[in-house]
């Protein structure tokens, strides 16, 4: 059952919206030496950090557009407190982030929209108490509704299958969110040794190689753990935590049909 | 003012519908009383009139439900806002702010009222309720009673037509029950709102109501209270006792009651109430000498000596805050007395170790699923095999024996309240402790299940148990109770065998000893049986 159902409108204004995003991360790639990104590389991420938002707004108006009831606003609101307080437990502890766990779970038990907007208004919610507001937020928001996203799209598992398919998501899911993270500033981050840095203009593949070296000396060492973590914590908590979650969302009936017959009488 | 119009609901998980055909109309100014017993369909029946059925829960309905002209079919619940005050059955639970004003305000402040009228609304009920010395205080820190009043009075504000109350009293004590009930009665008086509500304390609101609307099996009966009471298998030990007596018409009040009483008093004349027969071994269980507690300054626990005996099941009375929960958790050890000396076979429970404390003494407290840590039945039986240190299955068979109806993966909290008392007890049963204590055990059961504890209760006092209840239940300590003691102030102002105490006392006396005062009669029971020895 899904609390928060994705109508066609929806999915294909989420699809939009992560085209948009992925270009919004993958440009260093693709564009040419003398487009207009390259030019002003610095002054880029700003710009898609003004974007980001606006379009978030927009793919939330849509997607609350009728189905965002009170029951769903309610649980979204519980869950992502309870990341935004678990989330500065990671702050500056080399990638202990116990808020991944919270974010796949229940985007595997409460559908892939909920994930979407768990994952972007939780890294929101948690940035006022950390102070982390800033041009990277927007590109957290949707890499965090990502991840959420995509545990639910998950396919259909049961048991210890279930937990060992979320374990593998939720590796791959810690480490990817690190490495696309670090795209946000690597074009305009200066003095970096040339073998890791972002080159305007030359080759794609060029490019992709120097990010890849960037991630493994860098931020290769949060994401790990981190991943390492989250693996531990899905693999002894989940299927608790599974069972609550789908109890909450049986208690609300999410998804449960309303149907009004007419006056007619039944037999 | 409400239609029910041909109306079935069925739930969208269950082929079976809860309410069928349901034709039921409820005029203005009415206090209607729903009655079933658990599970019959009551809130599912309450929640329809204000359109959460189904709009909230999902379902398939059927017919039309209309409250003033606006059926549920075209309105939201939230465009009923303003016609339907729904107030839920635990008011802690709908509480959206902490202070006793502003949550009074919060759902005109929802509907947009403007804020002089906001200003001047909030004093009517502050008024009205009687709310006006708590105003500025926080919700947590109010009492049961308070706390109703506040979520009866937040609905209130935005000027509903009709109320809608789910089990207002079922968790309160008589006195704030008393209070909450006083409010509604003024409501119908002076404002002329309808109120329907769903309560299994009968004995407690039945007096006030002026209909009845019977839900059995999805169907509804509905009629004066005199006339259904007549033939209603859930009835108050007034009702009772007025079937038995042939009492026609059929008093719903004690005064009434008592009125119509003499006839029986003269045939009961020559009889003498059957009393609990008091085993002849007396082996004492726990002893209490001069004990004392206090919370910082304030003394709790002033001097109280107290033995208690195998076999025995001895009543703990007395108002709110009179001490006896903080007894109960002196008795088990969880707080540590200022002076005075706790034995259970002879131990102190505070220098066992923490394991070995449940083979002494065993606590339910107010609100079974404390206990209750697994995510199924199941799991919690066989996690209380362990901690009780029993052959693995006794718990289950344990509960089988108490609760047939309940399956193994099950979360413990979807139980109903009194399967999870049952399951409380006998994660408590299981380590077969001497001295049992059970705080407000009967708070939300209905009469079935009420009864059902009692023989559950009375069995394992049978068995050598001893139990401590503390209740404010005057109906189910009559019945049950060896031995009754009364607190006050921390101190014990009166204890001995159930008749002699409860019925020397107005507030503790169950309803027949009311109408059948000064005679010691207790039970409906008792009288029973003293008419069938008459000679017809």
């Amino acid at each position: 059952m899904h609390a928060v159902p994705l109508g066609r409108s929806s999915a294909i204004s989420i699809a939009a919206l992560s085209l948009i995003g992925v270009f919004s991360f993958l440009w260093p790639f693709v564009a040419p030496a003398d487009s207009f990104l390259v030019i002003n590389s610095s002054e880029a991420p700003l710009l898609f950090a003004i974007i980001i938002p606006l379009l978030l707004t927009t793919v939330f108006s849509q997607i609350s557009d009728g189905v965002l009831n009170a029951k769903a606003i309610a649980l979204l609101g519980a869950l992502a407190a309870v990341i935004a307080v678990l989330r500065p437990l990671g702050a500056g502890l080399g990638g202990i982030e116990p808020i991944w766990v919270i974010l796949i779970l229940a985007g595997r038990a409460l559908g892939p929209g909920f994930g979407f907007l768990l994952g972007s208004i939780s890294l929101l919610a948690s940035a006022m108490f950390t102070g982390g507001v800033g041009p990277w937020l927007p590109f957290q928001m949707l890499a965090a509704a990502w991840v959420g996203l995509g545990a639910g799209l998950l396919p259909k598992a049961n048991g210890k299958w279930e937990i060992f398919l979320l374990s593998l998501y939720a590796a791959i899911a810690c480490v990817a969110f690190g490495f696309v993270m670090n795209l946000w500033f690597w074009p305009f981050s200066l003095n970096l040794p040339e073998q890791i840095a972002f080159t305007p203009g030359a080759a794609t593949g060029e490019n992709l190689l120097a990010w890849i070296r960037f991630n493994i000396t860098t931020s290769l060492g949060f994401d790990l753990p981190r991943a390492a973590l989250t693996v531990i914590l899905i693999a002894l908590i989940g299927s608790p935590i599974l069972q609550l979650l789908r109890r909450a969302s049986r208690k609300a009936s999410f998804g449960a049909p309303t149907v009004f017959a007419g006056v007619e009488r039944i037999s | 003012m409400i239609r029910f119009d041909n109306v079935t609901f069925r739930y969208s998980t269950e082929a079976e519908p809860v309410l069928r055909n349901l034709n039921q109309e409820i005029p203005a100014g009415e206090l209607a009383l729903l009655l079933g017993a658990t599970g019959s369909g009551k809130t599912t029946f309450l929640r329809a009139i204000n359109g959460l059925v189904p709009h909230f829960t999902g379902g398939h309905l059927a017919g039309v439900v209309s409250v003033n002209g606006r059926s549920t079919q075209e309105h939201q619940p939230r465009e009923l806002a303003d016609l339907v005050g729904f107030v839920p059955q635990d008011p802690v639970s709908g509480f959206v702010t902490d202070l006793v004003e502003d949550e009074l305000a919060y759902s005109m402040e929802c509907l947009g009222v403007s804020p002089s009228v906001m200003r001047r609304r909030v004093e009517e009920i502050l008024d009205l309720l009687g709310l006006t010395q708590l105003r500025t205080r926080p919700l947590r820190t109010l009492s049961g009673g308070q706390q109703q009043r506040v979520a009866i009075g937040s609905v209130l504000t935005a000027q509903p037509l009709v109320l809608v109350l789910d089990e207002p009293t079922s968790a309160l004590d008589p006195g704030a029950a008393e209070e909450v009930l006083a409010s509604l009665h003024r409501l119908v008086h002076d404002l002329g709102i309808t109120v329907v509500l769903a309560e299994h304390r009968l004995e407690r609101v039945m007096q006030y109501c002026d209909s009845i609307l019977l839900l059995e099996g999805g169907e509804i009966s509905s009629g004066l209270p005199s006339e259904l009471m007549q033939t209603s298998p859930i009835a108050p030990p007034v009702i009772h006792l007025g079937r038995l007596a042939g009492w026609d018409p059929l008093p719903i009040s004690i005064r009434d009651a008592r009125r119509a009483a003499p006839p029986l008093r003269a045939l009961l004349a020559d009889h003498s109430p059957a009393v609990h027969a008091v085993s002849a071994q007396t082996q004492q269980i726990a002893s209490l000498r001069k004990l004392h507690f206090a919370y910082g300054n304030q003394s709790v626990l002033r001097g109280v000596d107290l033995d208690l005996d195998a076999g025995e099941i001895t009543a703990l009375m007395g108002r709110n805050g009179a001490g006896k929960s903080t007894l109960l958790r002196v008795l088990v050890g969880l707080k540590e007395p200022l002076k005075g000396s706790v034995r259970i076979n002879g131990v102190d429970p505070r220098a066992l170790p923490a394991s070995d404390v449940l083979r002494h003494v065993g606590f339910v407290p107010q609100e079974p699923h404390d206990l209750f840590g697994a995510l199924s039945v199941g799991a919690e039986c066989k996690a209380s095999d362990v901690d009780a240190r029993c052959a693995l299955g006794t718990t289950r068979a344990l509960l089988a024996l108490m609760a047939p109806e309940v399956c193994d993966p099950t979360h413990p909290r979807d139980l109903s309240e009194g399967q999870q008392m049952l399951l409380a007890l006998c994660l408590i049963v299981a380590a077969k402790p001497p001295l049992l204590l059970l705080d407000e055990p009967t708070r939300g059961l209905d009469y079935p299940t009420k009864k059902k504890l009692g023989e559950v209760l009375r069995g394992l006092a049978q068995s050598g148990h001893s139990i401590l209840l503390a209740t404010h239940d005057v109906e189910l300590v009559a019945e049950l109770a060896t031995r009754v003691v009364i607190m006050g102030d921390g101190e014990i102002v009166a204890s001995g065998p159930t008749p002699a105490v409860i019925t020397e006392s107005p507030m503790f006396a169950p309803q027949v000893s009311k109408i059948l005062a000064p005679e010691r009669w207790i039970t409906v029971e008792q009288i029973a049986h003293a008419l069938e020895e008459e000679p017809a």
